[in-house]
């Protein structure tokens, strides 16, 4: 490996990295191009090319130019590898604003780090870094970096437009596969056909992007890969490690994956033994079920380990029971040795997790999955188990994995399904607040909220994962009030089908209202002012993506101090949208203010147009939100 | 801050000992499902026991560290606790830091019996981390609620240098924590304590030992022989002792510069090697000796007692036609600030020779201050580099000469009868340091290596705001002004900068109706804070009654002293002075109905003051706020006085004017 590595770095010296290649002075960047870009990727090819059934080659080349310091990340080198994947070499060069080269990249000034995300034990993913640090802008970086996979499983994906605030100038993707392999890919946002050549016994697919403006962030978006030009790539025969197999289909994705697994789910003789004095006594199979996942729940925890192969295949039963810890691939094949062992069949279950993240292309099969979770079908009810949680509900998918679609992994191949859909009415909070304001704008406060489930999964999170300190802190301080004192708080977890929790709070919100002389204001909405706008989007184009449907129901008592009558009482303000309605209303009766504010937002996809009055509803829930009474001391 | 210090007396021979034993674990221990010192606690440290000694290893000294660690896990929020990771160095000529005898079990009471799940050896993770630094991470296997986990280990470190600090707080609560360090009499450390909880124990006994060494002979030609000598010598090691029982878990809070700064800690740095028979090598002792190791050495000063010629051409063409020395200064500084790119702001270290980094544009704090102070001692101007700790990386020693609290270098130069500093790694003013810097004590590395203090206490910020309000075609038309303090107007020329103007402006948009004339001056300068111009509408609606905030959007809404009490002093980035002033015309057909009431209040006497003053003459309303706070640091026995204080600044900025139309 050292030797290999030298003569690389020899072959590199004694060669002009880039000998013949044209120049990319930043002067030839058209106008229209610049607008709002940071960045321009000037030139760009990206080669892929399929070796053998087991070994493929990436190619990526590209000349990217900064405009400003805000682009200095897109110019920035960034290469991950692993077991699977090894870097064969990096090339780059750096070129001044009029396209003259001002020094090449040095391989010591390469950094090498292990790639560990939150929260993973373990892992050989690794990165390679690099960075020319320059800052005289304009300037130019070309790399080339080359890369082998050790496997036909892993496809790269073309992604011309790689930063929102980047523009592209010309952008290549170059497929090259053996005649009789059939390449299997999506476009999106891409019109037309790939250019396809043959030499020997190779064919070449080719496609390209020519001047593309910066496609700048927004909110409520969909999926990268709905809004710009991208194409994703998927095997049709697989090899890895010892594996093989046909990926043409979802049906083929499965079989593959359940063969990664197969007869990976012995259970040692004493977890089968205690299998059956928790199960066979239990009637019904969802006692069974929920027996089980409990016992899941008290002796396993959740680590990930990704390493090798090992990022797709799971452990083996027998090493999660011996360790009492895996990552979701592990802890589900655990759970569903466990069923098999007391009679129930359930399904290894892939999933692309992630809250609001539920954009998938069903119509192509790919490895579009980050999760693992099991599936039980029992006759008409199906019970879902997220595995790598020791404390959630048998049965319920919080708003991690609920409503997107699945693919199940059987012996018979795998099947696409949806995960269930929790609706607004059920991600429901309730919020009742009983309160005495005092002559010095004082607000004494009494206020209970009952969460149902994807309103509780972050109480729910919190409540499993934190210090009982950290939690009196966290109530102490994030409420949206100008100063207060918490006299208590508790919360308490329902069981049931639907987690629910509910919460028991008392607190003096210190100088509530403001007080000038005689007049006291008060906001009759305590806690659930919207705190959130948008920034108008003149030119939206993207769909509008709003995962989370939910609803909010606030009714709030407050008694006013004696000798005070309104001078001025808002008036109730009524939205109706199609995003959702919003009523809110404000009496006063026996001096006490009542406010009732009820506001559902039903989530789902909306053409771009309707921007505008998606922004006036936020806008109009912040304003009435805001609303005040205004009071008067009887002189 | 620091509580204790080196020299320990001997404090009495009565020493507690704990009789915690690797796998003696009974049924009893599984009883106690909840500690009085934490009730809340998801996991107990039961106890952390560890050890540094010196020990002969071939012809040179190591230092061996032992730890044993025992965990109560009571549910699952605490499986955290059962997850270790060691961080080994690495050092030249392979030669590294190296884990041996690594021990580790969970215990589960089942059935009444102890049952013992070991860990085996294939569940340790070595990872490279870096050039420096490889990191072993291990989890314990059966971990369920209420399981007992232990583990020890031993590192043996080739360097001598790195006696193994010890923290007596963390995380988790913990009953026992204890840590012994034997130092042999060829060793001088100093000793650093810190933190408010107090030792159980503290002492010193000393103890004969003798160290065996091995020496491979060689021949008369140098060459290895196969053969080895052997030599022993006997020394005194004092053996120290420290214990703390019952220490709270470390608690974050808003507003601490670094918790580093708070927790109970001892660590210790190298001063002298005193070997038989050779001179003795002081290591780091005084001021001085530091200065004169940093400049000799070649990751950080060598290059400056160079004639350095590469840069002599760039120098003379920056300095060209300047009048003064002043000017010469400034166009250095800004050439290197312009055309240089910081890629790491915490490190002491250069890791590229001057010259590379001159030629580069690119480097770390240390190695662009260290070509600006380069270049403008090229243009002969008397300058010293600066070394200091940035807030995150906790207070720097004042006593003690220990380079491992230095993190970060700034530019000191003298003109005339005036010093400035300088940093050229951020966006700055000549003569600005970046908020990171304000953290006490810091170092020239002049002959005389002279301390200064760069303290947020002596920094003040101001910003100044004003609107004016005048009536129009029966209209309120509002113009408004604000020069930010210098903090904030980085922060708002770095956010112009990636965002835009238009996106800035836009988000005020949705404070007043109708903005016109939007401005941001000095925005390119960087001298001064910038200053935000705009003028906008204000809507009566023809309402009977108007209630309108005098401080409109600028009001202080929330108290940022949220919680109800204090363990570590507040440290706030500078001391404050935030006027702000309102001239507003009445609008056609309304009177005041109600003014609020004017008020000024102080903060302990003469700390600060806030003041409130609102006033109408004739037609017009003529208001003024302001709040002062003449230091940034407040003791936790002040929390209290502040957060009322600042209770009392949200009421009274949220009071309302009220006009009424008039009949």
């Amino acid at each position: 490996m050292y030797r290999l590595l030298n003569v690389l770095c020899l072959l590199m010296l004694s060669g002009s990295a880039f000998a013949g290649d044209p120049v990319y002075p930043a002067l030839m960047i058209p106008a229209e191009l610049k607008e709002k870009a940071h960045s321009v990727k000037r030139w760009e090819e990206i080669s892929f090319r399929l070796v053998s059934t087991h070994e493929t080659r990436l190619t990526e080349h590209y000349v990217i130019t900064v405009l400003d310091p805000n682009g200095d990340d897109d110019a920035a080198l960034t290469a991950g590898y692993s077991k699977l994947t090894e870097i064969r070499s990096i090339r780059g060069v750096l070129y001044d604003a009029a396209g003259k080269m001002v020094k090449k990249l040095k391989q010591s000034d390469i950094s090498d780090e292990s790639f560990s995300s939150g929260g993973t034990f373990a892992t050989d993913d690794r990165v390679k870094r690099h960075n020319f640090n320059y800052n005289v802008y304009p300037y130019t970086v070309e790399y080339e970096i080359e890369t082998r996979y050790n496997n036909t499983f892993l496809f790269p994906y073309w992604l011309p437009r790689s930063a929102s605030s980047m523009a592209v100038e010309q952008s290549r993707m170059v497929v090259t596969v053996p005649k009789d392999y059939q390449l299997r890919y999506q476009a999106y946002n891409f019109a037309g056909n790939p250019q396809v050549s043959e030499e020997k016994d190779m064919r070449t697919y080719t496609w390209e992007a020519k001047n593309m403006k910066v496609a700048p962030a927004q909110v409520f978006a969909p999926a990268l890969w709905r809004r710009t030009t991208f194409i994703r790539f998927s095997p049709s025969e697989v090899e890895m490690d010892n594996y093989k197999g046909k990926l043409n289909t979802w049906e083929d994705f499965g079989r593959f994956f359940y063969a990664l697994n197969e007869g990976r789910d012995q259970l040692p003789e004493t977890v089968k033994q205690t299998v059956h004095q928790l199960t066979d006594n239990l009637s019904s199979p969802a006692e069974k079920i929920s027996a089980l996942y409990r016992y899941l729940q008290q002796t396993t925890r959740y680590i990930s380990i990704q390493l090798g192969i090992g990022g797709w295949q799971t452990f083996d039963a027998a090493t999660v029971a011996a360790k009492g810890y895996g990552d979701c691939k592990a802890l589900s094949n655990y759970m569903q040795a466990l069923l098999k062992e007391a009679g129930i069949r359930s399904h290894y279950t892939l999933v692309h997790a992630g809250p609001g993240e539920n954009d998938f292309d069903e119509t192509f099969s790919s490895n579009q999955f980050n999760h693992v979770i099991l599936c039980v079908p029992l006759g008409k009810d199906t019970t879902w188990l997220e595995c790598t949680s020791q404390y959630i509900q048998p049965g319920y998918l919080s708003g991690f994995t609920s409503n997107r679609p699945v693919l199940l992994v059987t012996e018979q191949g795998g099947k696409l399904v949806r995960t269930p859909v929790y609706k607004a009415e059920q991600n429901l909070q309730l919020r009742r607040i009983d309160a005495q304001l005092h002559p010095d704008g004082n607000l004494q406060a009494t206020i209970s909220t009952r969460s149902t489930c994807e309103q509780q999964d972050d109480l729910q999170e919190r409540f499993h994962r934190q210090s009982k300190e950290k939690i009196t802190e966290w109530i102490r301080t994030s409420l949206s009030l100008p100063s207060y004192d918490v006299a208590h708080y508790d919360y308490k977890v329902e069981e049931g089908a639907m987690p629910a929790i509910r919460e028991q709070l008392s607190l003096t919100a210190r100088n509530y209202a403001s007080t000038s002389g005689k007049r006291m204001f008060l906001e009759p909405n305590v806690l659930a002012k919207s705190r959130s706008r948008i920034t108008t989007e003149t030119d939206r184009r993207s769909v509008i993506h709003l995962p989370f449907a939910f609803k909010d129901e606030d009714t709030v008592n407050i008694a006013l101090p004696a000798g005070y009558v309104p001078e001025s009482i808002p008036k109730g303000t009524t939205l109706r949208t199609r995003f959702g309605t919003y009523t809110s209303s404000i009496t006063v009766k026996d001096n006490t203010v009542t406010y009732i504010r009820i506001t559902q937002h039903n989530g789902g996809d909306y053409l771009p147009d309707s921007f505008a009055e998606l922004e006036k509803f936020y806008d109009d829930i912040y304003k009435a939100d805001r609303c005040r009474v205004v009071l008067v001391k009887r002189e | 801050m620091i509580l204790a210090s080196c020299l320990l007396t001997v404090l009495g021979t009565a020493q507690e000992k704990n009789k915690i034993r690797f796998g003696k674990i009974s049924p009893e221990d599984f009883q106690k499902t909840s500690y009085d010192l934490d009730t809340g606690a998801h996991a107990v440290i039961l106890a952390d026991i560890g050890s540094s000694e010196f020990e002969a290893e071939k012809d040179h000294f190591r230092l061996v560290f032992k730890r044993h660690r025992r965990v109560k896990i009571l549910d699952k929020a605490g499986y955290d606790a059962a997850t270790e990771e060691l961080y080994l160095r690495k050092f030249s000529y392979n030669s590294e830091d190296k884990v041996s005898n690594l021990k580790a079990a969970t215990y589960n009471l089942e059935n009444g019996k102890v049952v013992e799940t070991a860990m085996d050896s294939k569940s340790v993770f070595t990872e490279k981390l870096d050039e420096d630094f490889i990191r072993k991470k291990f989890t314990l296997p059966a971990v369920k609620e209420g399981a007992i986990i232990e583990y020890s280990y031993t590192i043996y470190s080739p360097s001598t240098s790195y006696l193994r600090a010890w923290n007596f707080q963390g995380e988790y609560p913990c009953l026992w924590s204890e840590y012994t360090v034997g130092i042999p009499e060829f060793f001088d450390f100093i000793f650093i304590a810190q933190g408010y909880h107090p030792f159980e124990s503290k002492t010193r006994e000393d103890v004969r030992k003798t160290f065996a060494f091995r020496f491979d002979r060689e021949s008369s030609y140098g060459s290895k022989t196969g053969q080895t000598d052997s030599y022993s010598v006997g020394a005194n090691v004092s053996m120290y002792r420290w214990v703390a029982k019952n220490v709270p878990a470390l608690k974050e809070e808003n507003f601490t510069t670094s918790i580093s700064n708070h927790i109970s800690r001892i660590e210790f740095q190298l001063s002298a090697r005193k070997y038989p028979g050779q001179a003795v090598e002081e290591v780091m002792t005084t001021w001085p000796k530091l200065r004169e190791l940093l400049m000799k050495d070649e990751s950080y000063g060598i290059a400056l007692g160079k004639n350095n010629g590469f840069m002599g051409d760039e120098v003379t063409m920056v300095t060209a036609g300047a009048t003064s020395d002043e000017e010469k200064a400034r166009r250095i500084y800004y050439y290197v600030r312009n055309n240089y790119t910081c890629t790491d702001h915490s490190s002491l270290a250069m890791d590229k020779p001057l010259k590379t980094v001159f030629n580069s544009k690119s480097g770390n704090v240390s190695e662009i201050n260290m070509v600006l102070v380069a270049m403008l001692r090229k243009a002969g101007l008397n300058a010293y580099p600066v070394i200091l700790s940035t807030r995150s990386h906790g207070f720097a020693n004042p006593l003690y000469p220990m380079i491992n609290r230095f993190n970060y270098t700034i530019a000191e130069v003298s003109i005339g009868d005036k010093t400035h500093f300088l940093d050229a790694s951020y966006p700055l003013g000549f003569d600005k340091l970046h908020v990171s810097c304000y953290n006490g004590h810091a170092r020239i590395l002049d002959e005389e290596v002279t301390a200064v203090q760069f303290d947020a206490d002596s920094l003040l910020e101001q910003k100044l705001t004003s609107i004016i309000l005048r009536t129009e075609d029966g209209k309120l038309k509002g113009a408004f002004q604000q020069r930010p303090t210098y903090f904030e107007s980085y922060a708002l020329r770095s956010q112009v900068k990636e965002k835009g103007k238009e996106e800035y402006f836009k988000s005020l948009d949705k404070v007043f109706a109708k903005i016109s004339n939007p401005d941001i001056e000095d925005l390119d300068s960087l001298e001064t804070p910038v200053m935000v111009k705009y003028e906008f509408e204000y809507e009566t609606n023809d309402e009977d009654m108007i209630y309108l905030n005098p401080m409109f959007s600028e009001a202080t809404r929330n108290n940022p002293f949220k919680s109800l009490d204090r363990k570590y002093p507040v440290e706030m980035y500078s001391a404050m002075d935030e006027i702000y002033t309102l001239n507003m015309e009445l609008p056609a057909g309304y009177d005041v109905e109600e003014l609020p009431k004017s008020t000024l209040v102080k903060f302990n006497e003469d700390e600060g003051v806030f003041q409130y003053v609102i006033a109408r003459t004739g037609n017009i309303i003529q208001f003024r706020s302001r709040i002062k706070l003449n230091k940034a640091t407040f003791p936790p026995e002040e929390y209290a006085t502040l957060r009322d204080f600042f209770d009392m600044i949200v009421k009274k900025q949220g009071e309302q004017i009220v006009l009424k139309k008039k009949k």
